[in-house]
């Protein structure tokens, strides 16, 4: 799923205005003060009309796992509203914000809709493990698959008790040939008896602790073929695939294949 | 030609990319020459003592592992950089 960040004033209507410019299935997220019928006997309320229309109310909702959950749905989220996303944001105004800052504007009548609905195809997906595994499922051989093996890859804080914590890792990628090596990893895996689809996704920016850096998912008739499938594919990820790694620790920060 | 640099190669050079111009029968050493003209401070991070590119330095050529005595032709795209450290 593709995601932009839209903040300060006027920002709801870029991003409806941006989302009318796209192709496939958007999602628009808003921020709004209060709930005026939130429900008070339950922790969620749906509404479901018979052609699909639906709403939703309820007050255990984070960001992350709103989502998350739209990830494995959509193929666009444009977000207005909220500036603590570590996402691609286009900035009205002078907040301060974490994500990359894609556009910085004084006013909302200076950003072109049309030009950020293109380049937003170009971003870096938002893609979580369960928008990995839906698309392994819908595989034209998915029929023949009975096993599903995945592996994720996440942010290390402590490799001993009396480690210095790591904060964050940074990733960069040599864009192009990187993803060329993926896909000719996942091609060669393929190839086997029994794997009908491997997949990977792995992050670039900074990741922070707890966080996940990369997913390998392998579609396959049994689960042998499988488990052995996603350790080739996760390790020859890490012997080929041109990404770096920069780690910073509460007391130091060095490239990681300096101490390898 | 244009070359990319990653990681801490490209902190040494302090920049990301570097646009090179060599003879047409030139090789891609030269071409590493002509960087390492250009970005001076990237010369002891990228070749040993004895003028050799690094054991630990990748140069890639159009996506692909390269010798410095292979061919190079205008518009080709070189890079360089270190082991590979994802996941």
């Amino acid at each position: 799923m593709q995601s932009l960040s839209i903040v300060g004033p006027g920002a709801a209507e870029v991003r409806d205005a941006v989302a009318a410019r796209l192709d496939g299935r958007v999602a628009t997220v808003g921020r709004t003060e209060s709930v005026d019928d939130a429900p008070n006997d339950a922790d969620g309320r749906f509404e479901l009309s018979e052609n699909g229309d639906w709403t939703g109310s309820g007050d255990d909702r984070s960001f992350a796992n709103l989502l998350a959950d739209l990830a494995a749905e959509y193929d666009y989220a444009v977000i207005s509203g909220f500036s603590k996303l570590r996402l691609p944001t286009v900035v009205i105004g002078d907040a301060e914000v974490p994500g990359d800052v894609l556009r910085r504007v004084a006013d909302a009548s200076d950003l072109d809709p049309g030009d950020l609905a293109a380049e937003l195809a170009e971003l870096d997906p938002y893609v979580t493990l369960e928008a990995l595994v839906a698309e392994a499922k819908r595989s034209p051989l998915a029929e023949r698959s009975g096993a599903i093996a995945t592996f994720t890859g996440r942010v290390r804080a402590k490799d001993a008790e009396d480690d210095s914590r790591t904060t964050h890792l940074k990733f960069e990628k040599y864009e192009g040939v990187a993803e060329q090596r993926m896909a000719d990893i996942a091609a060669e895996l393929e190839e086997r008896e029994g794997v009908f689809e491997v997949l990977f996704h792995h992050r670039t920016g900074v990741v922070v602790d707890g966080e996940d850096i990369v997913f390998v998912v392998v579609l396959a008739g049994h689960r042998r073929e499988a488990f052995r499938t996603v350790e080739d594919g996760i390790d020859r990820l890490k012997d080929e695939v041109p990404l770096f790694k920069k780690e910073t620790t509460e007391d130091e920060e060095f490239w990681v294949h300096d101490r390898a | 030609m244009q070359w990319k640099l990653f990681a801490d190669l490209a902190e040494a050079a302090g920049e990301r990319t570097v646009a090179v111009d060599v003879d047409d029968d030139a090789s891609v050493g030269d071409a590493l020459e002509a960087l390492l003209a250009a970005k001076p401070a990237l010369r002891d991070r990228a070749l040993n003592e004895d003028g050799e590119l690094r054991g630990d330095v990748n140069l890639l050529k159009n996506g692909e592992n390269v010798d410095a005595d292979a061919t190079v032709a205008a518009g080709d795209e070189l890079a360089l950089f270190p082991p590979v450290s994802g996941g």
